[in-house]
This record gives structure tokens, C-alpha cells and sequence, in this order.
């Protein structure tokens, strides 16, 4: 010290002073030594967390084509609101919903689900929260990046269905996975995320792994902004494999004009391949358009459309082929005829039933709608004559109804690869549950249950696989879909796929179905089935001269006699092939609430051949002209006359 | 003869101070291009280096008693440039404070930041002269008084943080002026009790706003503040110090805290930030290191004093510097709330520079002169 002040601890205050500041610069270092040593990596994890975004890149979906590689659906770029869920971390969604809603034109209380899902769904990497942003959105997010920085826009492959419905029950359409699903361990395990978009319905559905294609990403750098800086890596997508499908556009087109022509404009058609079960049209009316699902549904509009489409007492969302459950009507008889011989209860050499206008059964008479005499089982066939099934039925018995039922895997889902396939509802079902609530199971039901009423609902798609089985032999195949995934990719590296082709979705089933069928046995029930086109039967109005159809009409009653007229007419079927000796094609149609099978079903079926003939015979179907046709193949008959039997030969 | 003085004059220059003081200067220039890479923030650093070296010289090369003499005009100098910042049209406002004098053809200064020295000055030339006795109330009062004024004006701007770092300059001078310990025990025991239960009932009746809790909140719990509102700093400050780690990131500052621009006023208030980022823990040891040497050098300057009034003016810039450089580091480290308060010799700034450059030169001339009697 140079100057004389010791009196008041001078040295010994600058002493403490040094050693605060000492101390405090330690409690620094300390305090740095936790930050940047001990917590470190946790810190530069955080950094890392908010910088690094990872941007999914959407692979393109498969294109879907038709068996002749015509484009049912496919994709095109476009345009998505998305918010990076980094961006969003810890911020209060709720703020977001009256801005984003009035911006972009989405549904407040979509936009309130979404963010609950983000809630409970940690693995979103982002949030779509407006898809097929319009240019006016894109501007939108574009003006606001000041205020909503969060806001990306984000190209991706769109799904672009046909016009008009056309096939939407069979295509199904795409969707956000659901968090449902994400729960599945079908979905679970196979990397499914949130926000992925995954076939919701139809092949898009069963085939979603196929046709899915990988997403790339774009891992980029971000400011605190959320603007890219700098990426760091880009994997491309690769896209998924392109499906062909068994469906022949030009029949499905012509099915589908049917269906909307109908009385109701409510009915299903399948059109199959015999000989190995593809399918060539499958039509049910009313349709949807699955754009909606793809392209609207978040929408205000769309949102309101799928709430319709719910609600329509129509349900054009169900695919009546696989899903509708109908009486079949006197298209029973088919595999009644083939089980009757089988089982004994008629021989080839004496197959002749009683008609009798009917059957008394206790003390409750069940009509035949008209007097064959004593048919034999072509006859019997051919005019579809009811009281010679009820006797047969009795004949086999309940038990041997529901022997056929099960061999003709009536009982069971056909095994089409398309998903809700419901099962046909027979007596196998019945008869336990009636015996269980002590109910007994009568003759009377038995009737009942033999010419494909009150006991018996089946779908379309079942009735023809066990018909069109008939018609070939006894061979029943599963109707599919399917007919070949392209492969993708180069041979021998990791992300080649190869080519797929259908195998049942169940392995164990056996494909075709063997059904034990003499060549005698077939001969008789194809000639009866014949007899109902070309002999003057239930269908003779069909008729093609060099085309020969094998059918079955039938008529489902929906309510009881008498109440039967306007929109609670009988349902119309019809279920055939041909040519009759040597099928190539199959097809059945159900017109809803139309009246007799011959009048509505078979037509539209006949439509379906007229287009199946033009495409392989050449030139124009013969007899295309109905009542032309009549007159010249039944010269015997007016076509009143023709109109008239019809309707007494009945169903 | 004056040859003779001058060489000594210039064998005596304290050139150890003044090479610490410069390398951290240049270190500081380094973190702010680290910072702000495309701007020219580091370029006008170097710029500013150079003038307060000058500066440096000048000053040390004065004799300080005469320049103590000179004081209470200083002072009034002060006063005044502290008014004139206030007048609109001289004084421009920046994030609502109007603290900066702008100088054509040179820029813009911050007299708050200079107005320090003639503070120190006029505390030291009141409570040099040599005493026998403890402080009484009045003089005590004299002090508040002379550190009062210019804390007034500063608060008017308003620029609460600047006004804070003046408090440090009274509490040196007081201690060493012999205050009573129990005064200072006193007080010490106070503080650690009122301050809490001043916050606790500032909470409870609303008096602390919101924000302000926030802003405490995250020092107390980081994890769970509100990291995007008033705790965003402290945690993107937390964050980026915690990622540079043992030896930081250094050349690679392309994704950088600063750069991206998570880090809020990287080259001035949260320069330690990108400091700790880039130089990691090893640069950051050395760095406090370097700042730990300086104080100590000027504490031993301010031993050798020949005289109170010289001492009471080094030890209040080392009191100001340590204080400075606390509230500076704690606020990137997330141990204390956000204040607008320059890292000395770090921070970009010419004022902050400057001020600083100027105090370290009458710390040098103090010592230039204790052979001198």
C-alpha cells in the first residue's frame, strides 16, 4: 500500500473483494461445466431437434389398369397444407383453428380433430391440415409465413378415381390412416405412421402393400423461422407397383349403364371368368364417387357429402356384389338340381317331381306360379317351376339342403380379394339358431328354404361363383380382382418387387373347389338352364341366335303378395353363362325392387353379352333387338304371348 | 529529464493489461463473426479496437489527479449528454429506448456508457481524501446522491439494465471507504431474505407481471417454461451453450445457433452464448480465465496506488467490470434473467469498447504514477 490507510481494514476488504470475484467467476465455470460437459450432448440433441426436419416425400401410388391396360386410376401432383409438428411443439393449437379455418377454407371441427390427434399421436412428423390446396391457399400460407411460419406447402401424388363412380365400389379409394388402424398390428408392424395415406376400401385396401410405394424424405435444415436453409440429404420415393386388374372396362361400362337404367337405379352385376374366376365387371348402383375421398374430404363440402353418402337410405357406399344379402329366388334351384342328383333324392333316369300349383303343407298351401304337370328336372329348370322344388327339398330334406349349401361354400365368403365380403345367410345359420331358442325347425321351412326364400339371403358374387362352378363342371374358383402386380425396380437389388399374381387371400383354400359332378349330371342341369334362354323358358327374350346363353331367373320377394308394387317390387335376378356347353363367361345380375328376373335381370345381363360378343366374336351380337328376336326364334308365339307365359311360368 | 520520466513512463506502462485486455478484444471479434458472419459488425469491432487503444494511451499518458481535479466538470458533461440522449431528433430510439447519440459520419454512441467514468471520478474524488474514521450517514448520502443522478436519466431512456451496472461502482467505493461490516452483514442478510419474499408478494398481488415471472420461471425450471415466449431466450441461450460441449463447434459455424437464428442478439447480449457454442467448454475456461487475470492485475494496479482517490478508481472499475461480466455470463448460462448488459470487451459495440479501454487507461495511469509522489 502506498499511502498510509490501514485504519479500516483497507487490505483486508480488497482482499475480500478479490476473492468475491474469484468465487462468483467459479460458480460460472461451474454452472459451464454442467451446461457444456455434463449435459451436453442432451443440449446439442435439442439444437439438432430444432434445426432438422425431416419432410416425407409421398411415393407415388401403383397405377391401376384394366385387363387390356386401359388407366382406371392414377395420380397427379398435388398440392398440400401441412404443419411440421416441430414447429408446433408446446404451442397452443386452438389459436390456429379460427385463422386456418377462415384462410384456407377448412371445417373448423376437422381442423379441431386433427390437432386432438396430434395430441395423443407422438410419431407425427407432420399434419396435413388442408389437402389439394388451391393456388389461392397456396398464396394464403405464402403471405403468412410472417405470422404462421409453421405452414408448409407440400406436393404429393393425388389419387384420381374414374368419373361417375365408375368401379369405385371395386377400386375403393385412399385415406389418411385412421389411429384405429395405427393400433392394428397389421399396420403397426409394418411401419405404418400417422398421416400416412393407406387404401381405405376396395383393391386399394386389400392391395395397399403392393401398390404403396416407399416414401422418400428430405432431411433439411431449418431456421427459427422454419425456412429451409440447406438439405442434408434426399432419398428419393419409390414408387409402388402398377396393378392389372381383371376388369374389362368396356363390360364394366355397359354393366354399370344397366344398373343406371334400372327402375330403381339400385342393383349389382358381377361379371366373371368360369374358367379361373377373374372378374370382368362387377357393378353395383347407386355409386359414389371416391374423389371425394381422395380430393374433398376435408373440405367443408366434402365433409357434408360423406355425411350424405352415409345417411342415404340408398347406401351407395355398399358394394351390393359382396355386400348386399338377397333372397336368391328361383336361382336356388340351380344348386338344389345339382344337389338333388347328387344326393339321390331325383335320378337321371327318373327325375319327375309333381308340380300341383303348389304344396300343402300342415295346413298352409305355398303356390307354384303356375301348373307344370309333373316336370322332369330339365323342365323343372327351364320353367322354374317352384312346386317341383318343393318337393325335391323335402325330398333331400333339410339336411340335404344344407349339405349343399356348404359344398357350394354357401356358408362361407367367396374369398374375392375386396374387403366387408359379407357371408350368404342359409339354413346352416338358421336352423342351430331357431333350434336354440326352442323353435323346431318344420317342413314348412324346409320349403321355404328350397327355392331360395325366407331362410335363404345370399350375396350376388356367392350365387355366381356357385353357378358359374356348375357350368363348368364343378369347378369353383375365387373371383378375383387380381390379375398381375408389375414388378418394380432392377432384378437383384434390395428395393426390387416382383411381379405378383393372385393367390387366395386365405391359403387355405383350395382354388378351384372340386364340386363332384358327373358329366351327366352337368349335361341335365346345363340343358335346363339352357331350356330357360333358348326353349322357351323364364329368359327366352334373351336369346342369341349363335350365342348360346345357360340361366337361371329369379325373383326375390321383398314384401309379402299384394304389397309387391313401385319401390317395393320383387328384386329381379338373373345368373348365367356362356356359351352354354363351353362357358368363357359368366355374369349375374340383381335388379333391386324391379319385379321378375326376366324382365329386368336378364336383359341386363343380355347387355353385358351383346358388348362380350362384340369384343370377341366380331360385328353385332345377333337378335340384338329383343322383340325382333322373339318373334323370329318363337315364330309360335306374339311376344305378348311371350310376355304373358313369363309371367305364369313365374318364379 | 523528461526523456528520463518518459522512458520510465513507458517501461512502467502496464503493457501486460493492455495485451490481456486487447486479446480478448480480438478473441470477442472472432465470436462475433462467429455470430454474425455476413454482417459487418466484426470489421467495425477491429475498427472500434483500434481508436480505443488510442484512446488507452492517451488517457494513461494524463496524469490522473489532475484529470480527478477536473471531475465535477466531467461529471456535469456526463449529466448533460444523459439529458441530451432524451431530446427526440438527437437521441434515436431502438427497441423503445432512446440511449444512443447518433454522430454523423461516425455512427451512434451510448453515453450511458461512458458516463461511468466521470461517475467513478467524482465518487472517488469525494471519498479519496484520506479518512480516519467509518462513513457517516451524510456522506453515504453524498454518494447516493452523486451515483443517483445519472441512474436517473438512464432510467429515463429507459434502460434499466445500463442503469444496473452503475450500482456496483457506489457498493465498491462504499466498502472500501469503510462502511461498517455490520452495515454490509446487514444488508448481505437482508438481500438473501427480502429479495425472495419481495418476489413472492410482487407475484401474489400482480405487481410482477406475468412476463416477468417467466422470465424467472425459466431460470428455475427451464424444461418446463414457456420456451417460446418470454423463457425463449434463456433457453435457446441454455441450448446453445450446452451444444458446443468440451471443444465446440469452432470452423463449422454454417448450422449455428446464431446463424439459423435461434439465438436472439448473438453479438452483443448473448455473444458468451456463441462463445460457448463455437469454442466449447475449453474456450469458454480460458476465456473467464482471461477475464480472472485482468481483474487481478488491476486489483494488484490498485494496491500500488500511490494515493485512496487513484485505488478507489481502480477498484470501481474492477467493480463494474466484475459486475458487468457476472450479470453478462449468469444471463447466458440461464442463472439469471435477461438484461440488456454488454459482455465487457466482447460484446460488439464501439461504446462498450471504448468506455471499457478508457477505464483500463486510468488504471494505467494510476500505476504509471506510484513512484511518483
Amino acid at each position: 500500500m502506498k499511502f498510509e490507510d490501514d485504519s479500516q481494514n483497507l487490505r483486508a476488504r480488497l482482499r475480500i473483494l478479490q476473492i468475491l470475484i474469484v468465487l462468483l467467476i467459479s460458480v460460472l465455470a461451474v454452472r459451464l461445466y454442467v451446461l457444456q460437459m455434463m449435459k451436453g450432448a442432451y443440449y446439442a440433441e435439442r439444437a439438432e431437434n430444432q434445426r432438422i426436419r425431416l419432410l416425407p416425400i409421398p411415393a407415388p401410388r401403383g397405377v391401376i389398369f384394366d385387363r387390356n391396360g386401359k388407366i382406371l386410376v392414377d395420380s397427379r401432383p398435388i398440392y398440400n397444407v401441412i404443419l411440421s409438428r416441430e414447429d408446433v411443439k408446446n404451442l397452443d393449437l386452438n389459436q390456429f383453428v379460427e385463422p386456418f379455418s377462415q384462410g384456407l377454407d377448412i371445417d373448423p371441427d376437422y381442423l379441431r380433430e386433427r390437432f386432438d390427434q396430434i395430441k395423443t399421436q407422438p410419431a407425427f412428423e407432420s399434419i396435413r391440415i388442408k389437402e389439394n390446396a388451391t393456388s389461392a391457399d397456396q398464396s394464403w400460407v405464402e403471405a403468412h409465413q410472417l405470422e404462421y411460419p409453421q405452414l408448409r406447402v407440400e406436393a404429393q401424388p393425388q389419387r384420381r378415381y374414374p368419373e361417375n363412380g365408375t368401379l369405385c365400389h371395386v377400386l375403393g379409394y385412399v385415406g389418411e390412416i385412421s389411429p384405429e388402424q395405427l393400433e392394428q398390428p397389421k399396420y403397426k408392424d409394418k411401419g405404418y405412421k400417422p398421416g400416412d395415406i393407406i387404401g381405405r376400401e376396395g383393391v386399394e385396401a386389400v392391395y395397399d402393400q403392393y401398390l404403396r410405394g416407399r416414401d422418400g424424405y428430405r432431411k433439411v435444415v431449418v431456421d427459427s423461422r422454419g425456412h429451409i436453409q440447406d438439405i442434408i440429404e434426399e432419398v428419393a420415393p419409390q414408387p409402388g407397383q402398377d396393378m392389372v386388374t381383371t376388369i374389362d372396362l368396356d363390360l364394366q361400362l355397359v354393366a354399370e349403364e344397366q344398373l343406371r337404367n334400372a327402375p330403381q337405379k339400385r342393383g349389382a352385376i358381377v361379371v366373371m371368368d368360369p374358367n379361373n374366376g377373374e372378374v370382368l365387371a362387377m357393378a353395383s348402383a347407386p355409386t359414389f364417387d371416391p374423389n371425394l375421398f381422395s380430393q374433398r374430404i376435408t373440405s367443408r363440402e366434402g365433409r357434408a357429402e360423406y355425411n350424405a353418402l352415409l345417411k342415404d337410405p340408398k347406401t351407395p357406399l355398399i358394394n351390393r356384389t359382396i355386400q348386399g344379402l338377397y333372397p336368391p329366388g328361383s336361382t336356388w334351384k340351380i344348386p338344389m338340381s345339382v344337389a338333388g342328383l347328387q344326393q339321390g333324392a331325383i335320378t337321371l333316369k327318373n327325375s319327375n317331381l309333381l308340380c300341383g300349383g303348389g304344396i300343402m303343407v300342415g295346413n298352409k298351401f305355398t303356390r307354384c306360379m303356375g301348373n307344370h304337370g309333373t316336370p322332369d328336372i330339365v323342365s323343372a329348370i327351364t320353367h322354374s317351376c317352384d312346386g317341383y322344388f318343393y318337393r325335391l327339398g323335402l325330398k333331400m330334406g333339410v339336411d340335404g339342403i344344407m349339405q349343399m349349401v356348404d359344398e357350394f361354400d354357401l356358408n362361407k365368403r367367396t374369398g374375392v380379394d375386396l374387403p366387408h365380403e359379407n357371408v350368404s345367410q342359409t339354413p346352416n345359420l338358421f336352423k342351430p339358431m331357431m333350434e336354440k331358442r326352442g323353435q323346431p325347425w318344420k317342413d314348412i321351412d324346409t320349403v321355404y328354404a328350397s327355392f331360395g326364400q325366407v331362410y335363404d339371403f345370399a350375396t350376388p358374387i356367392a350365387m355366381l361363383r356357385a353357378v358359374a362352378g356348375v357350368g363348368v363342371g364343378g369347378k369353383l374358383y375365387i373371383p378375383h380382382l387380381l390379375k398381375e402386380f408389375k414388378a418394380v425396380g432392377e432384378p437383384g437389388t434390395p428395393d426390387y418387387r416382383a411381379a405378383i399374381n393372385f393367390k387366395p387371400l386365405n391359403s387355405d383354400r383350395p382354388n378351384p373347389k372340386d364340386i363332384e359332378m358327373p358329366e351327366d349330371f352337368h349335361h341335365t342341369v346345363v340343358q335346363g338352364m339352357w331350356g330357360v334362354v333358348n326353349n322357351g323358358g323364364t329368359a327366352a327374350r334373351i336369346k342369341m341366335a349363335d350365342f348360346e346363353i345357360a340361366g337361371k331367373t329369379g325373383t326375390a320377394q321383398v314384401v309379402g303378395l299384394g304389397k309387391d308394387v313401385g319401390e317395393n317390387k320383387d328384386h329381379s335376378w338373373f345368373v348365367s353363362y356362356a356359351p352354354a356347353w363351353k362357358p368363357e363367361i359368366s355374369a349375374i345380375a340383381l335388379i333391386e325392387n324391379s319385379g321378375f328376373g326376366s324382365q329386368f335381370g336378364a336383359p341386363a345381363v343380355r347387355a353385358v353379352y351383346d358388348e362380350y360378343y362384340r369384343k370377341t366374336r366380331g360385328g353385332e351380337p345377333p337378335g340384338t333387338q329383343i322383340a325382333q328376336a322373339n318373334k323370329k326364334t318363337l315364330p309360335q308365339r306374339s311376344a305378348s304371348a311371350a310376355q304373358a307365359a313369363d309371367k305364369r311360368q313365374g318364379e | 529529464m523528461l526523456s528520463v520520466s518518459g522512458r520510465r513512463s513507458f517501461r512502467d506502462f502496464d503493457w501486460f493489461l493492455a495485451l490481456i485486455a486487447i486479446m480478448i478484444v480480438l478473441f470477442g471479434t472472432w465470436q462475433i463473426h462467429n455470430a454474425q458472419p455476413d454482417e459487418s459488425y466484426w470489421e467495425k469491432q477491429l475498427v472500434g479496437l483500434g481508436i480505443a487503444f488510442v484512446f488507452m494511451l492517451v488517457v494513461s499518458f494524463m496524469d490522473y489527479r489532475k484529470l480527478i481535479d477536473f471531475a465535477p466538470a466531467f461529471y456535469v458533461f456526463g449529466l448533460v449528454l444523459l439529458i441530451v440522449v432524451l431530446i427526440p431528433g438527437i437521441g434515436m430510439k431502438i427497441n423503445g429506448q432512446r440511449c444512443w447519440i447518433k454522430l454523423p459520419g461516425l455512427g451512434q454512441f451510448q453515453p450511458s456508457e461512458f458516463v461511468k467514468i466521470p461517475t467513478v471520478l467524482m465518487l472517488a474524488r469525494f471519498f479519496g481524501p484520506p479518512r480516519t474514521g467509518p462513513l457517516s450517514w451524510r456522506e453515504m448520502l453524498i454518494g447516493c446522491g452523486i451515483l443517483g443522478l445519472p441512474i436517473a436519466l438512464i432510467l429515463l431512456e429507459p434502460d434499466a439494465g445500463q442503469a444496473i451496472t452503475y450500482f456496483p461502482l457506489l457498493a465498491v467505493v462504499l466498502f472500501l471507504s469503510a462502511v461498517r461490516m455490520r452495515l454490509v452483514v446487514a444488508a448481505c442478510i437482508l438481500s438473501i431474505f427480502l429479495i425472495p419474499a419481495a418476489y413472492m408478494v410482487g407475484v401474489k398481488t400482480g405487481k410482477i407481471k406475468n412476463y416477468q415471472q417467466e422470465r424467472i420461471n425459466v431460470i428455475l425450471d427451464p424444461e418446463n417454461a414457456d420456451k417460446r415466449g418470454y423463457g425463449y431466450h434463456t433457453w435457446q441461450s441454455i441450448v446453445t451453450v450446452g451444444k458446443g460441449g468440451l471443444l465446440g463447434t469452432r470452423a463449422s459455424n454454417e448450422f449455428s445457433q446464431s446463424k439459423l437464428k435461434f439465438l436472439p442478439e448473438p453479438h452483443t447480449d448473448f455473444i458468451f452464448a456463441v462463445t460457448a457454442e463455437s469454442t466449447g467448454f475449453v474456450g469458454c475456461i480460458l476465456l473467464l480465465l482471461a477475464y480472472a487475470i485482468l481483474l487481478s492485475r488491476l486489483i494488484t494496479g490498485a494496491r500500488r496506488a500511490p494515493d485512496r482517490t487513484g485505488m478507489l478508481v481502480i477498484m470501481a472499475i474492477v467493480g463494474g467490470l466484475a459486475f458487468q461480466l457476472f450479470i453478462n455470463i449468469g444471463m447466458a448460462l440461464g442463472m439469471l434473467p435477461v438484461i440488456g448488459v454488454p459482455l465487457p470487451l466482447m460484446s460488439a459495440g464501439l461504446s462498450s469498447v471504448l468506455a471499457t479501454f478508457i477505464a483500463i487507461g486510468f488504471a494505467i495511469s494510476i500505476q504509471l504514477r506510484r513512484f511518483v509522489n
